[in-house]
């Protein structure tokens, strides 16, 4: 945690003024002679009145004392503005030290004892032993003056001892009360220096960061807390919340509301997000903080406490609820010109292929058409119009219906869910539009219904809860097909919300000892997303009875993998919070047991770039198993899920990746590829890219599957022109075997997405928020990638549509004070870490101006070109309100 | 009683009266006038739940100024379509091979791949496929042995499994019989059999087939083959030291392309082979003496064989060596100027006729529909020699020079190309390429057919250690007058 700025730059300016004010008065000659080298008369002379002015400190005559030992700080004084050099009186004094420190000892208690006790503390500093911290013993013993008149070096040398001596003092459970009172000091002097980053360092190591908040002040509490939260990655649990939580005070403290509300939201702490709520007063900064809370997409009830006027309440809850987002999104669309729908055909690009892939069958093929379907759905989503589904009805042919029955049975029910991802987030027009296939006779068409419902109610809530309304009376019925199209509606439309209602509904599934396997494990899965991250007993008792239960036979079918992931989801991303489950996973079937344990341990970490959690996942990755042992798929999706939420963690997990990739066993090698589609999600990586199509010609067709699938996750809604023609080729390489093309067309449908207005990554806020239903969404695709036989080219492939947890529009609409769009001029450029910067440095480079709403690519950051408004929230992402500058003036 | 608000898609009906003493459907009938939407159609949302036909009002506990939701349409409801929709994953293999637009490949049976190859491009000639559909088991004249009688079946057997099958078929019968009519393809080399030169199988296996299709009824031309590969050659033989002058005629199935240093085009390759020296024995002096001879075209053949005479007996290796040069070819041929003069007489009014054509088509005519309808010309005329392969035969020879409506031009089209890649002739491997009739090249290597780009086809002219032609041929365009 070295700070990267030199503060002597800084700190030494004022001591050379004073310096310079000083030195004339005493020996106007002085100052000239630093310029000049070696021994020049004037450092002979200088050198001389320091050997005099040792030899009259020892002086008995008190006079004579005082007056050398003052001329002796006023040289040193004088000089220690640089440590470039060690500075020419200290040079001199060196061999003067020892005699000094003898002539301390001796001294009787007074004054002067302390005056000279002062200068040692500063010879210290050059000539002291490593570890010894003479320096530091000679100030506790000295005058306790101005710190800061020793000059910046000297302060520094003093913080690092002090950390040395705490820890020393720690051991020996000694009072630390005057080093701490030397930390006041010396933070004090810090934050007044920009030196802001030092000063926290010095109070993580004595622990107290507490302090912190007295010595904030408005010019210095923004650098302070980015250094906070960016160190906060770096620190084990549980200093990264304590250092987390002083950063949320200290914006509290300074009315920074917007971050606070971040800080308390990666935090967790509703508590605190409602003080945010209770302490802001700005009914417009109170809508932007709404804003915010439904990007990350957890439930969240405003009452009384927090907005008082029931109007508003309602109008801030329907922010909180997401029901705008749909028109924000057809805003942006049309802003840019994509509303046109999109066939399959257009995104196939089949012409540009020469000779090979181009004569198509003449017959339909239903594992085409399915992938055709789901391309439709990825590319159309959120749009409300596509050229398949949603085609006007024509009476006399029946037309509305026929694209649905193009697909085969269980595909039917892919096709019309894909009618509410093209309706994504419009609830209304979504219902109207699913209302007639629930009238359908066919079950798989009444599934994909249900499902679809779900779908287009995901990430909105609703007053009157519509999904429940219409899924929940399905969840009994006799076909399976149709209860799984409900319990994954359920999950989907209400994941993050813990809502009792449903778990009463779905918990005695999983105690059904006639329930089929593929309704219980949707059972589980579901109710994982709907509590996800709660740590739920009562769910978790639910799923282990249920993981219990299973016959030997049943644990071993793809699908139970669902019952320990819906187990991992309750406690994602919270850490120790796992243990007593992760205990009781021990007890069971051991064909069971340790994919349980690595799903746990995954989930529980994920996000946290917990160094210990890699290392024991890799270890697992590194033993060669007999045949059969599936837990290491998960294990390495885990060393993704657990690395992936900094950049430094991200791109050493990428190279070890690599080395699991050359040595690991073919289960390995198998998630390898969808691990790195996680690591680089909606961020395609130019390495990244290159690993995976290697990997997407690999002689082992579930490694190239995988390799695929990940291609359209790391290229998802980016439109990725390299990509799209990386994917363009291996189509028609893959051209007569039909299940790694559907793997194909599948990665074009989500290279596509949203026609390149969607993300996928989960993680938002310029990547400090990671939102857990986003991300529950995408390791739910990830476990059914690992055995993707027997799920996504089975029929269960609708847990494609898991994927709609995590898309959101990756666009910055700025919206005005009644909520309206308006258009401003906006630079976006790659983003720039400027923690702990020097100055004021520039927070994006490369950047273009545009007017919003605007497109933001992974790793980018927009910045408002007009002094015209002021944005509300200091992060511009998602919806942003602008506020008039009331101090702005036309040019 | 209560008045909420009912929001239906996207309209709000606000201040509908709730009569709580009367059941929930007098409600859903209220909003059958509003939004037309019947009842049993209707789903209404209260708080989480659906509202019942025969529930309770007290029970749901409706609010004043409450907003219930409602979905429903009085859209027609799906139906399936009457005809079943048929997936291709539902079809039986067969039918799927005709979707393929391309026949199924062969399964290597050790070292087969010349034969597979040999036989993929002869595949490709309709004329022959109807020829041999037309060879009956019984009607095997006298003067066919056994085994070109088997063989000839055989070849037609294999032909129609070809075109049936989805999957790579296995050519182990007509392997059998091929190896029983010529026993040098059953050569063992440690005990597996060697690899052969793709040429000589293709001479012999089209050799057995003149034998056997010369059709016994038919008197003028019976020789089905010949009519279809036959190339007639006038050749003027020369001795220079005697000074002596002969000619001779000869026909032959293929022309050679000889390379040299001096060989880079197939062009040259082919004129270089029609000149030769040979000994002969000359009657002026009494002794054998060196002749020159000279060759030139005299009749036309539907599809032109060219072999690369690639391959030498190099005494030191012991081997037949390889020659890598690289050979252009084009994939339209024009071979005018190898033809003798009466040939050539005969050629010029339908070459100029093509060029008139031709010009049209490049819109040197104004007339858009002028060059739509040579357009259509063509293609039917292209149908027709197609269609009439089998008719045509029968005086096929003539075809040339009889007044019949189409005619040849001396302009050929690259159809199909018989690769070899390694070093030796009996080593490497052999694939062929072959243009499908819907004009797409297909790479038959083995049992794996894949698509080709046609610029791809004339890489293959060696130079390197890529496939390398070594058997080409060419299909006739023809003009009709």
């Amino acid at each position: 945690m070295a700070p990267a700025q030199d503060p002597n730059s800084v700190g030494g300016g004022a001591k050379r003024d004073e310096a310079t004010l000083k030195v004339p008065s005493k020996d106007p000659k002085k100052k000239d002679d630093k310029k000049e080298d070696d021994l020049s008369e004037e450092d002979l002379q200088l050198k001389q009145n320091l050997e005099l002015y040792v030899e009259r400190a020892q002086d008995p005559n008190p006079e004579l004392q005082k007056a050398a030992l003052e001329s002796m700080r006023q040289d040193i004084r004088a000089s220690t503005s640089s440590m470039t050099s060690v500075p020419k009186p200290l040079k001199f004094l060196r061999p003067h030290y020892g005699t000094l420190k003898e002539f301390h000892v001796k001294m009787a208690e007074s004054d002067l004892k302390k005056m000279l006790a002062d200068i040692l503390s500063v010879l210290a500093l050059t000539m002291s032993a490593e570890g010894e911290r003479e320096s530091l013993n000679y100030r506790l013993t000295g005058s306790e003056g101005d710190i800061g008149s020793w000059g910046h070096e000297y302060v520094r040398n003093l913080a690092g001892e002090i950390a040395e001596e705490y820890t020393m003092r720690q051991g020996e459970e000694s009072s630390i009360d005057d080093l701490m009172k030397l930390v006041q000091q010396i933070v004090a002097f810090h934050m007044k220096h920009n030196a802001e980053t030092e000063a926290v360092d010095l109070l993580m190591d004595v622990e107290d960061l507490d302090l912190l908040l007295e010595h904030v002040d408005s010019t210095n509490f923004r650098r302070t807390c980015n250094y906070l939260t960016s160190a906060a990655k770096y620190l084990p649990g549980p200093d990264d919340m304590l250092v987390l939580d002083i950063a949320y005070m200290i914006y509290i403290k300074f009315s920074e509301y917007p971050n606070a509300l971040q800080i308390a939201l990666f935090l967790g702490n509703m508590q605190y997000v409602k003080q945010v709520f209770t302490s802001c007063t700005d009914l417009l900064k109170k809508k932007q903080f709404c804003y915010m809370i439904s990007r990350h997409g957890i439930t969240f009830e405003l009452d009384s406490e927090m907005v008082a006027n029931d109007d508003d309440k309602e109008m801030l809850q329907d922010i909180v609820n997401n029901t705008k987002l749909s028109e924000g999104y057809l805003t942006l669309a049309r802003d840019i010109e994509v509303m046109e729908a999109k066939t399959p055909e257009d995104i196939y690009k089949a012409h540009l292929l020469d000779g090979r892939a181009s004569s198509g069958p003449s017959v339909d093929s239903a594992r085409q058409n399915l992938a055709a379907t789901f391309v439709n759905a990825f590319v159309n989503a959120g749009f409300g119009q596509d050229k398949l589904m949603t085609v006007p009805s024509d009476s006399t042919s029946g037309s509305a219906g026929n694209w649905l029955f193009k697909n085969k049975e269980h595909g039917k029910t892919s096709a019309a869910a894909s009618l509410g991802m093209i309706l994504l987030w419009d609830v209304d027009s979504g219902l109207a539009q699913l209302d007639k296939y629930f009238h359908s006779n066919e079950n798989p068409i009444i599934a994909g219904a249900l499902l679809g419902v779900g779908i287009v109610n995901c990430g909105i809530k609703n007053d009157c809860d519509p999904a429940l309304a219409l899924l929940a009376e399905y969840i009994g019925k006799e076909d399976s097909s149709v209860r799984i199209g409900a319990i994954m509606g359920l999950g989907i439309a209400y994941a993050g919300s813990q809502n009792d209602q449903i778990r009463s509904s779905l918990s005695p599934i999983l105690a059904d000892a006639k329930a089929p396997l593929d309704v219980i494990a949707f059972a589980a899965l579901s109710l994982g997303m709907i509590y996800v991250g709660s740590c739920n007993e009562e769910v978790a008792q639910s799923i282990i009875f249920a993981l219990m239960d299973r016959s030997e036979a049943e644990l071993g079918e793809a699908l139970t993998r669902f019952l320990p992931l819906g187990l991992g989801l309750l406690y994602l991303g919270k850490q120790e919070s796992v243990e007593a489950t992760a205990e009781v996973s021990k007890t069971f079937n051991e064909k069971i047991r340790k994919y349980c344990d690595m799903t746990l341990l995954s989930c529980a970490y994920a996000g946290t770039g917990n160094v210990l959690k890699v290392q024991d996942l890799l270890a697992q990755c590194g033993e060669h198993l007999e045949k059969g042992d599936i837990h290491q798929g998960p294990a390495v999706l885990g060393l993704a899920m657990v690395a992936m939420s900094e950049e430094l963690g991200l791109d050493m997990e990428i190279r070890s990746l690599e080395r699991v990739l050359q040595y690991g066993e073919q289960n390995i090698r198998r998630a390898v590829p969808l691990a790195l589609g996680l690591l680089c999600i909606s961020n395609p990586k130019v390495t990244v890219m290159d690993t995976l199509s290697r990997l997407s010609h690999d002689t082992d067709s579930e490694v190239a599957m995988a390799a695929i699938i990940s291609l359209g996750l790391i290229g998802a809604g980016t439109n990725n022109a390299r990509i799209a023609g990386m994917l363009r080729n291996l189509s028609s390489y893959y051209y007569k075997d039909a299940s790694l093309l559907f793997c194909v067309r599948i990665a074009q449908g989500l290279v596509h997405m949203g026609k390149g207005l969607l993300t996928l990554s989960p993680f938002h806020s310029e990547r400090l928020l990671l939102s857990p239903t986003a991300l529950a969404g995408i390791v739910t695709l990830l476990h059914a990638c690992l055995d993707m036989k027997s799920i996504i080219l089975g029929k269960y492939h609708y847990v494609l549509y898991f994927l709609v947890l995590a898309m959101q529009p990756r666009m910055m609409l700025t919206v005005d004070e009644n909520l309206k769009p308006i258009s401003v001029p906006v630079r976006v450029g790659q983003a720039v870490d400027v923690v702990g910067q020097a100055g004021r440095p520039k927070t994006i480079t490369g950047f273009q101006t545009h007017s919003t709403p605007v497109l933001l690519a992974a790793g980018e950051r927009a910045e408002l070109a007009t002094e015209k408004y002021i944005p509300l929230s200091p992060i511009l992402e998602g919806f942003v309100i602008l506020k008039e500058n009331p101090d702005y003036r036309e040019e | 009683m209560p008045t909420v608000s009912v929001k239906w898609q996207k309209k709000v009906f606000d201040g509908i009266e709730i009569d709580i003493s009367l059941p929930p459907y007098v409600f859903k009938a209220q909003l059958y006038d509003l939004t037309g939407v019947p009842p049993e159609r209707q789903k209404i949302m209260v708080k989480g739940g659906l509202l019942k036909d025969d529930g309770d009002w007290s029970a749901i506990g409706v609010k004043d100024g409450q907003k219930l939701m409602m979905m429903g349409t009085a859209d027609e409801i799906v139906k399936a379509p009457e005809k079943a929709i048929v997936f291709s994953e539902d079809l039986p293999e067969e039918a799927l091979a005709t979707n393929l637009g391309y026949s199924a490949g062969l399964v290597n049976l050790g070292n087969t791949c010349y034969m597979n190859s040999t036989v993929q491009c002869l595949k490709s000639v309709p004329e022959l496929k109807s020829a041999l559909s037309n060879y009956s088991l019984a009607g095997r004249s006298n003067d066919v042995d056994q085994t070109s009688h088997m063989l000839t079946v055989a070849t037609r057997e294999l032909f129609g499994e070809l075109d049936r099958s989805v999957n790579a078929v296995s050519p182990s019968q007509f392997w059998m019989v091929l190896r029983k009519k010529y026993p040098q393809f059953s050569q063992l080399h440690n005990g597996i059999h060697m690899q052969q030169d793709a040429e000589e199988c293709w001479t012999q296996l089209l050799y057995t087939l003149s034998q056997s299709l010369k059709a016994p009824t038919s008197s003028e031309d019976p020789d089905a083959v010949k009519a279809l590969f036959g190339v007639n050659l006038l050749s003027r033989l020369h001795c220079q030291e005697s000074g002596e002058e002969s000619s001779e005629k000869e026909s032959v199935y293929s022309l050679k392309c000889h390379i040299s240093h001096e060989v880079n085009h197939l062009h040259e390759g082919l004129k270089h082979g029609l000149k030769g020296e040979l000994e002969k024995n000359s009657p002026a002096l009494d002794r054998t003496a060196l002749y020159l001879k000279e060759s030139l075209i005299d009749s036309l053949p539907r599809y032109l064989t060219v072999q690369f005479v690639r391959f030498f007996w190099k005494r030191e290796t012991n081997q037949k060596a390889k020659i890598l040069r690289k050979v252009d070819y084009p994939l339209e041929l024009d071979i005018f100027d190898l033809c003798s003069p009466d040939l050539k007489k005969k050629l010029e009014a339908p070459r100029q006729k093509l060029r008139d054509e031709e010009g049209k088509k490049l819109g040197l005519t104004s007339a858009k529909s002028g060059s739509k309808d040579s357009d259509v010309k063509m293609t039917d005329a292209e149908g027709s020699s197609n269609g009439s392969g089998e008719s045509s035969t029968v005086n096929q020879n003539e075809g040339a020079s009889s007044e019949k409506e189409t005619h040849m031009t001396g302009i050929y089209d690259l159809v199909a190309v018989l690769t070899h890649k390694g070093r030796s002739a009996d080593s490497g491997h052999y694939v062929a390429w072959v243009k499908q009739e819907s004009g797409k090249w297909i790479q038959y290597d083995d049992d794996n057919p894949s698509m080709q780009r046609e610029e791809d086809i004339t890489k293959l002219s060696g130079g390197g250690d890529w496939h390398m032609a070594y058997i080409i041929m060419y299909k006739a365009r023809f003009v009709s007058m």
